[in-house]
């Protein structure tokens, strides 16, 4: 036989052909896909990402059309952002929609100022700078200078519920405003409304 | 057929000026539109733009030849001079077209650096094309 001198070559051969064929992904594990995080998600009548997204992006949209807005960024003015209010009867993190509000807005030049949770870290941080004994003086940053805001963005979640036979149907309204902290004058406000339909 | 009409005013409507205006039967608005698959009832009637404030704000109509209701998905894709996008990937959004109604969608740019745009629509009630086989959708952007 012609491959009697070397045995392994057909198996080596077969191998790499049958290797040929398919095409291993860079994957690990099954039962489990990456989906399209912009696709439209009707999973069911809970607020889900699609009406956080074109809420976020409903709002930054309106934000910058207002000359108020132009005028912050132009004058390098600070905002800061009070978590937005849930008062539905569901659970969801309404911090999502004042994150992804602020992340767009700073894209375009709006300087923030951090509050609420974030402010603890914050202050954690500074006093380990200037009090652990662990720093140079002339690096750690300083006390007291803080910047304080003159926006204050902050917003509110409602939903009005309705059951009839084989409907469910959920009413969602977004409100979102922003006010001059000195004055509490609300400078500007919108609104987004959301209607989701589960028919069983 | 109805006279398609996409108007662009980009940085002269603040200003007061006079405003470029281009319209003809469907070509301009064809450049400006990817359709995912051929939408058979649903089509961009009326596709508008203007910078106003510096920022980018497009108007288009979308008109429902079916007198069913059509579900609609659409974005925009926000672009520099150079075709360049300025933004992230929008989310899809949803839109619910009744029968034979004309829909106006109103968008602002989200950021200052856009100049132009491509707004993409999607319905489930797509029929793919021969013609056109690079850019069919066989499925709708449902998660």
């Amino acid at each position: 036989m012609k491959f009697s001198r070397f045995p392994l070559l057909p198996a080596l051969l077969a191998l790499s052909l049958s290797a040929c064929q398919t095409l291993n992904s860079p994957t690990v594990g099954k039962g489990i896909s990456y989906g399209d995080s912009k696709a439209v998600e009707t999973v069911s009548t809970d607020l889900g990402s699609t009406d956080i997204q074109t809420t976020s992006e409903k709002m930054t949209q309106s934000l910058l059309q207002t000359p108020l807005l132009q005028d912050i960024i132009r004058k390098r003015g600070l905002l800061m952002a009070s978590p937005v209010e849930n008062k539905t009867s569901e659970y969801f993190d309404t911090k999502l929609i004042t994150d992804t509000v602020l992340s767009h807005l700073q894209k375009n030049g709006v300087r923030y100022v951090i509050a609420g949770d974030e402010m603890q870290n914050q202050v954690d941080e500074l006093r380990r700078q200037n009090q652990s004994g662990l720093y140079k003086k002339s690096s750690a940053a300083k006390v007291g200078n803080m910047q304080g805001a003159q926006y204050r963005l902050d917003g509110s979640v409602s939903s009005i519920t309705k059951r009839g036979s084989g409907v469910k149907d959920v009413y969602y309204k977004i409100n979102m405003r922003l006010i001059e902290i000195e004055s509490g004058i609300v400078e500007w406000s919108d609104e987004k409304e959301i209607r989701k339909v589960l028919n069983y | 057929m109805k006279q398609m009409i996409l108007t662009f005013s980009l940085g002269l409507a603040c200003l007061g000026a006079a405003l470029p205006v281009y319209s003809d039967d469907g070509g301009s608005i064809a450049s400006k539109v990817e359709e995912l698959g051929r939408m058979d009832y649903l089509k961009v009637a009326d596709l508008r733009a203007v910078r106003r404030d510096g920022l980018l704000r497009v108007q288009a109509t979308i008109s429902n030849s079916s007198p069913a209701n059509q579900q609609l998905h659409y974005r925009f894709r926000w672009l520099d001079n150079d075709g360049f996008t300025v933004w992230e990937e929008e989310p899809w959004k949803p839109e619910l077209v009744y029968g034979k109604q004309d829909k106006v969608l109103n968008v602002t740019a989200p950021t200052f650096k856009a100049t132009d745009f491509k707004l993409e629509l999607q319905s489930p009630n797509n029929s793919t094309s021969a013609e056109n086989p690079g850019n069919v959708a066989d499925k709708p952007p449902y998660r």
